[in-house]
């Protein structure tokens, strides 16, 4: 049903390709993320899906059905956009009723479903409001109520908690997690979070300049990333890359070793080094450390009582080491 | 403290003696007029201020009874198809403009503003040339094309920036819900815009409805406009002060409670503000 194929997809803006050749599957019911840098194309990509860009090149499927050349009302998908775009004239119930109207809903079935969708999100005291009535948690719901109430066989979202403040990002993710667990439709997530890549997807699509650097799990990209830029930019904090003599002696042009990897030591270890900043966020203690083979972050479980200026040594954890070849590919 | 708010006092009755300047300033001639329409003929040329032997309504029976009424209604006619056109042509076109991607958006720019900027004259004779060989002199269809020369790229100008004013995503969630352009339009752009659309329309009428130098070169007597139609009380022996008094004021009427009506919308839309 909503399963997507993407087959030697190509976007261009006149000379400039945002989009070389690229190839995807998407699972029905799977939870994909597209995270990347800003710029990186996520949003294009999307939008071709979602039949808003036209394709320069190749075609998608969704649910076995050529769709490049449709409409993008007729390609069963709906999208939650940044802004959330939401009508401004009509209310939150005109708003959810639109795309049932678009699709000739009868009405008594369109108000039923509008009431479930409130209902589920929480809306149903706000129905009369308009959308400057609202705040933007419930700005985000109603345009996520109005993506439901189609029924699609999947859904877009570009960026849609961007504009949130930290707290409330938290809520919606799990929101839009539990929506999916529910609904059990096959969604299609932009961000450039990679903490909310991690913490939603079933299967993250890593994007540098409109290439696909790698598709996997979260863990799997945690654990196994396939280069140099999919390891720098899964993980939080960074992960640390070592280069010259010291990552020589380890095995490889390039090593890299994730913050959370490496025992702090007022004593003894391998780097040893000068304390330039510490946090102390008391479940953890992060610092950031100039040794001989260069700066590297550290965080430790716990409290470790260290300031700007102490000596600490630090012990990588062998096996967690990654090595990149000179390409950055991991070997 | 004292001193700032004594400051701000006196700014503010200054502030306010000056906009009452400006209002006497605006509002002396029409008050002149409304005097001089209500004089008798002999009493035409008597200092204003001063209280003629009689105030009288002969005026108005005298206007009441030319052509002038139905210069009016020429007026009505032309100025209202005029813009209700340039509306109909004009409100798509300018979603056009701002919505989807075009390759010579700058020379359709390029093309509205000298459209925008020439002086009627400029096409007013080629247009003369053409309207008599096609048998539109004097006639409703040649004024109100005429006049849709001047309506339109108005039109399409200013809702063209209204239209950008509203965010492409607007459009692309009513797509994504399964609307059709011509929807998208009607459904969701127009009422998101229209502050613009009723300033735009309020505007594009009074544009055909102050028009003199169409109407003078297109008409001849059956299609004549108010403002022509007032120089008919200009004759080689005498000017009828009291009569032409009499027109201004049902030349500037009609438009007061279209100005009233639409000023809320008219003002928001020179701020700019269209609420997201
Ligand atoms: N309509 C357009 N015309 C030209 N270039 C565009 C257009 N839309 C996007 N781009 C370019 O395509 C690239 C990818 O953009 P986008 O998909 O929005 O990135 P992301 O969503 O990952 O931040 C950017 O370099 C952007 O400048
Ligand atoms: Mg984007």
């Amino acid at each position: 049903m909503g399963s997507i194929t993407l087959s030697k997809v190509v976007k261009r803006f006149g000379e400039a390709e945002v989009i070389p050749p690229l190839d995807l599957g998407i699972r029905d019911g799977e939870f994909v993320v597209f995270v990347g840098p800003s710029g990186c194309g996520k949003s294009t990509l999307l939008r071709m899906i979602a039949g808003l860009e036209d394709l320069t090149e190749g075609n998608i499927e969704i649910g076995g059905r050529d769709v490049s050349h449709l409409a993008p009302g007729d390609r069963g998908l709906a999208m939650v956009f940044q802004s959330y775009a939401l009508y401004p004239h009509m209310t939150v119930r005109e708003n959810m009723l639109f795309p049932l109207e678009m699709a000739k809903v009868d009405a008594r079935t369109a108000r039923d479903k509008v009431a479930r969708a409130a209902e589920v999100l929480n809306l149903s005291a706000y129905l009369e409001r308009k959308p400057g009535q609202l705040s933007g948690g419930q700005r985000q719901r109603v345009a996520i109520g109005r993506a439901i109430v189609r029924e699609p066989s999947a859904f877009l979202f570009d960026e849609p908690l961007s504009n949130l403040d930290a707290a409330l990002r938290v809520n919606m993710r799990l929101e839009i997690a539990e929506l999916h667990e529910t609904l059990g439709s096959t969604m299609i997530y932009v961000t450039h979070d990679q903490v909310e890549a991690m913490t939603m997807a079933d299967r993250i699509v890593v994007l540098q300049a409109g290439r696909i650097e790698q598709v996997g799990t979260p863990l799997e990209l945690y654990e196994q990333p396939r280069n140099e830029f999919v390891a720098g930019f899964i993980g939080s904090p960074r992960m640390n890359f070592i280069r010259g003599a010291e990552a020589e002696r380890l095995g490889a042009p390039t090593i890299g070793i994730r913050p959370e990897h490496i025992r702090a030591s007022r004593e003894s270890g391998l780097w040893g080094g000068r304390v330039s900043v510490s946090e102390h966020l008391g479940s953890d203690t992060y610092l950031h450390v100039d040794t001989d083979v260069g700066p590297v972050n550290v965080r430790t479980a716990g409290e470790f009582g260290v300031h700007r200026g102490d000596t600490v040594w630090l012990n990588p954890d062998e096996n967690a080491i990654h090595r990149f070849d000179a390409q950055g590919l991991a070997l | 403290m004292r001193d700032t708010s004594t400051a701000f006092r006196v700014k503010k009755a200054l502030g306010y003696a000056m906009m009452l300047a400006f209002l006497g300033f605006s509002l002396l001639p029409v008050v002149w007029v409304v005097l001089l329409s209500l004089r008798p003929a002999t009493a035409l040329f008597e200092p204003i201020w001063e209280s003629p032997a009689a105030w009288t309504l002969d005026n108005i029976r005298s206007i009441a009874r030319s052509d002038f009424p139905a210069a009016l209604l020429n007026s009505f006619i032309t100025a209202g198809s005029s813009t209700l056109l340039a509306l109909l042509v004009g409100v798509p076109g300018a979603f056009a403009l701002s919505k989807r991607r075009a390759s010579n958006k700058f020379f359709a720019s390029w093309l509205l503003l000298l459209l925008r900027m020439a002086p009627p004259v400029g096409f007013v004779i080629p247009l003369f040339l053409v309207y008599v060989r096609a048998g539109l002199i004097d006639t409703y269809a040649g004024l109100i094309f005429a006049y849709t020369s001047l309506t339109l790229p108005f039109v399409v100008w200013s809702m063209w920036t209204s239209f950008n004013q509203i965010p492409d995503e607007l459009v692309e969630a009513g797509l994504m819900d399964g609307a059709s352009l011509g929807r998208v339009l009607w459904r969701i752009v127009i009422p998101a815009a229209r502050p613009g659309l009723v300033a735009a329309g309020v505007l594009s009428f009074l544009l055909a409805w102050n028009d003199f130098f169409f109407s003078l070169i297109i008409t001849r007597s059956d299609t004549t406009t108010a403002p022509v139609a007032v120089m008919n009380f200009v004759s080689y022996a005498s000017v009828d002060w009291g009569a032409i008094a009499v027109a201004s004021i049902a030349l500037t009427l009609p438009i007061v409670p279209i100005i009233v009506l639409a000023n809320k919308y008219i003002v928001q839309s020179l701020g700019g503000a269209v609420k997201g």
